[in-house]
């Protein structure tokens, strides 16, 4: 009985996760030129939110669902406001340190009000899978996968076929140049923060179920999340996608034909694999502008 | 600098206060230190920690202190980290006031401040279960949980004589505390003529544990066995085993029947068993303190609480036989203790600090932990 399959559908699972919080770095990348270090904080605001809603109020999965990312998306123009804007002529390491400043207030706010016990939130189907073949379906992992199916087609298109998509490039490129051009620079920062923190947040209600919702899933994802960022190359949406698969699948392989105990070893061994043999990352071309 | 400075404002603070009318028995209390894990990973133990530990107190004080002194807590976070229990532990024996210390839970956390607690001078309490941390000649070191040389004893012989299971897995996590236990339990099967068809070790804090499961599903094994401290690596590991079909009996270490990871993994833990060092229908005092738990923090309480509350029992009592707080009396009294009645047991400490010697074995009857036995070994 071979375990490859099995092995493979759980490595893009996983994998499908740390794409999709990968994807919100990007794009805040791509159109703000932030490196946003609380993108995992987003995930685990967005999975509060969801057990507020949905346990707390008993609203309906798909009402509650809705209500949290709006609300996140609300909260990534409130975070913009708070940790970019005010430091947004100073460079890119300054809004590091304040988005890390970030993280540290946002995880230590929910331990506080929240408590540090761990909630438990219901994946959109209650049945936990079925077989096919000797493959388990986790339906949650089919869920993370094909939402993240979905919002890598809806990111492509915007970015690449849309004029707001090309407003967007433009502001990450140059914003003053951006501005003498028409575009409303403002707009689109703040807009790609909220639409940044609502993917986060939609990232985070989806892995809840698999990883229960506590202060530390933020880190747990984020880290991985980055690690893809610089796989496929900073600032790529495919690499983006390419770099939290391939480490989903290299983790999850590693672990079972190699050694269990190693498994976080072989993500970042492939990082440093990559930064060696190709420093600008699978999909990366773009290195010389960040540099 | 910090230091310096806080000694300096309690120099202060104490002249003042001994100046004021406040009479002197205000301030002459008891002090016992405490390093817990109020923030990360393990702040929620951290809080059933400390409420243990201030029940310990309310009770003692109840009876009268000692001494005709009141008992006094004094906590540090140890954040859940290794060089965070470090810092909270020498800023404990720092003050130079306390009459004796509780630590960690964790082993790993334990190792970390053995130096350190061999210098301090004074009683150290602990809560971690990896045997041999009460075995490199630390007089001053008190374990007042069972540990797992026991815990590995009892699993092997509830699984072997009472479920009659010969094809074993041994999951655990790979820290200080999982490492011991396989090793122990390996051992104690190994005296029941049984060698493991599969040891498999994992880190703490993992998404998705699909490779472990299918390595026991490969094994073959009739009986699981765990070694693993987190309730959420319980949890996703409850779940995966079901969804992959693995219905084989599972005996795990304590956290398998914690009230966190009942409450994370639902239906998926029903029928496993686990050794639990506190279960509230064991003994009188462990009713007693289920009561007193219940009505203060509004959740039953666990494993992970009852060792302070005995712990702070056991000070005061051995305070009040030394007849004095000095350290090396305070150690005799602890050592000379015969049958001291607590919620995690009878204690009997032995040369090396160990008081226990015996667990019992807790079944999850659909989401309620019910008593099954007690066994106990003499040595």
């Amino acid at each position: 009985m071979s375990l490859l399959p099995q092995l493979l559908f759980t490595g893009i699972g996983i994998g499908s996760i740390y794409a999709m919080v990968a994807l919100g770095f990007v794009l805040l990348i791509r159109s703000a030129n932030v490196v946003n270090f609380a993108q995992g904080e987003f995930s685990m605001l967005g999975a509060y939110a969801m057990v507020i809603l949905l346990t707390g109020f008993g609203l309906n999965y798909f009402v509650s669902l809705g209500l949290a990312v709006v609300a996140m998306a609300i909260f990534g123009v409130v975070f913009a406001s708070i940790t970019y804007w005010p430091l947004r002529d100073r460079g890119q390491i300054p809004v590091i340190i304040s988005t890390i400043g970030a993280t540290i207030l946002l995880s230590n706010l929910i331990l506080a009000t929240y408590g540090p016990s761990p909630e438990v939130l219901p994946g959109l189907f209650d049945g936990a899978g079925f077989l096919v073949g000797n493959v388990f379906m986790d339906s949650q992992y089919l869920t993370i996968i094909a939402v993240t199916a979905v919002l890598v087609g809806l990111q492509y298109l915007i970015f690449e076929k849309t004029m707001v998509g090309k407003k967007l490039q433009a502001t990450s490129q140059d914003k003053e140049m951006a501005s003498l051009l028409g575009i409303p620079v403002i707009a689109m920062i703040f807009g790609t923060f909220a639409y940044s923190a609502a993917l986060g947040g939609l990232a985070g209600i989806l892995v809840a179920p698999i990883l229960f919702v506590s202060v530390g899933i933020g880190p747990l994802i984020a880290l991985k999340a980055f690690a893809a960022n610089i796989i496929g190359g900073f600032g790529s949406i495919p690499g983006a996608i390419c770099g939290g698969l391939i480490i989903g699948i290299v983790e999850t392989l590693g672990a079972s034909y190699i050694s269990v105990p190693y498994k976080d070893a072989f993500a970042f061994l492939m990082l440093l694999a990559v930064l060696l043999v190709r420093p600008q990352g699978l999909f990366g071309e773009r290195i010389a502008e960040k540099a | 600098m910090a230091l310096s400075r806080r000694f300096a404002l309690g120099l202060i603070s104490a002249a003042a206060l001994a100046g004021s009318l406040v009479p002197a028995a205000a301030e002459d209390t008891i002090k016992i230190g405490m390093a817990a894990p109020l923030t990360g990973v393990a702040a929620e133990v951290g809080h059933f920690q400390q409420a243990g530990a201030e029940l310990g107190i309310e009770r003692v004080n109840a009876e009268g202190g000692a001494l005709g002194r009141k008992f006094e807590l004094v906590i540090e976070d140890d954040q859940t980290t290794n060089p965070g229990i470090v810092l909270a532990f020498s800023r404990l024996i720092n003050r130079g006031d306390l009459v004796a210390v509780l630590a960690s839970l964790r082993s790993t956390q334990v190792n970390a401040i053995s130096a350190d607690a061999k210098r301090a001078g004074i009683p150290v309490f602990f809560g971690g279960t990896d045997p041999s941390l009460t075995q490199n000649g630390n007089p001053w070191f008190f374990r007042t949980r069972p540990n797992d040389s026991f815990s590995a004893k009892v699993i092997a012989d509830y699984g072997v004589n009472t479920l009659g299971k010969k094809k074993w897995a041994i999951v655990h996590s790979t820290d200080a505390f999982g490492t011991a236990g396989a090793k122990a339990l390996t051992a104690s099967l190994k005296a029941l003529g049984i060698e493991p068809v599969l040891v498999q070790g994992f880190n703490n804090s993992q998404a998705d544990m699909t490779p472990i499961v299918l390595a026991v599903r490969q094994s073959g094994a009739d009986i699981i066995a765990s070694y693993t401290p987190l309730e959420t690596d319980v949890a996703v590991l409850a779940r995966q085993f079901k969804q992959f079909g693995i219905n084989a009996p599972w005996v795990g270490s304590a956290s398998v029947a914690s009230t966190t990871a009942l409450q994370l993994a639902g239906p998926a833990l029903h029928g496993t068993f686990a050794v639990a060092d506190y279960n509230s229908a064991a003994n009188d005092e462990a009713k007693v303190y289920f009561d007193a738990f219940s009505k203060k923090v509004g959740r039953p309480p666990d494993y992970t609480s009852a060792w302070t509350y005995d712990s702070i029992r056991l000070i005061a009592e051995a305070v009040k036989k030394a007849g004095s707080t000095e350290p090396a009396k305070v150690r005799e009294a602890l050592l000379s203790l015969k049958d001291f009645k607590g919620a995690e047991g009878t204690y009997n400490f032995d040369q090396n600090g160990d008081g226990l010697r015996g667990y019992n074995i807790v079944r999850n009857d659909k989401g309620t932990i019910v008593f099954e036995r007690h066994i106990a070994f003499d040595k």
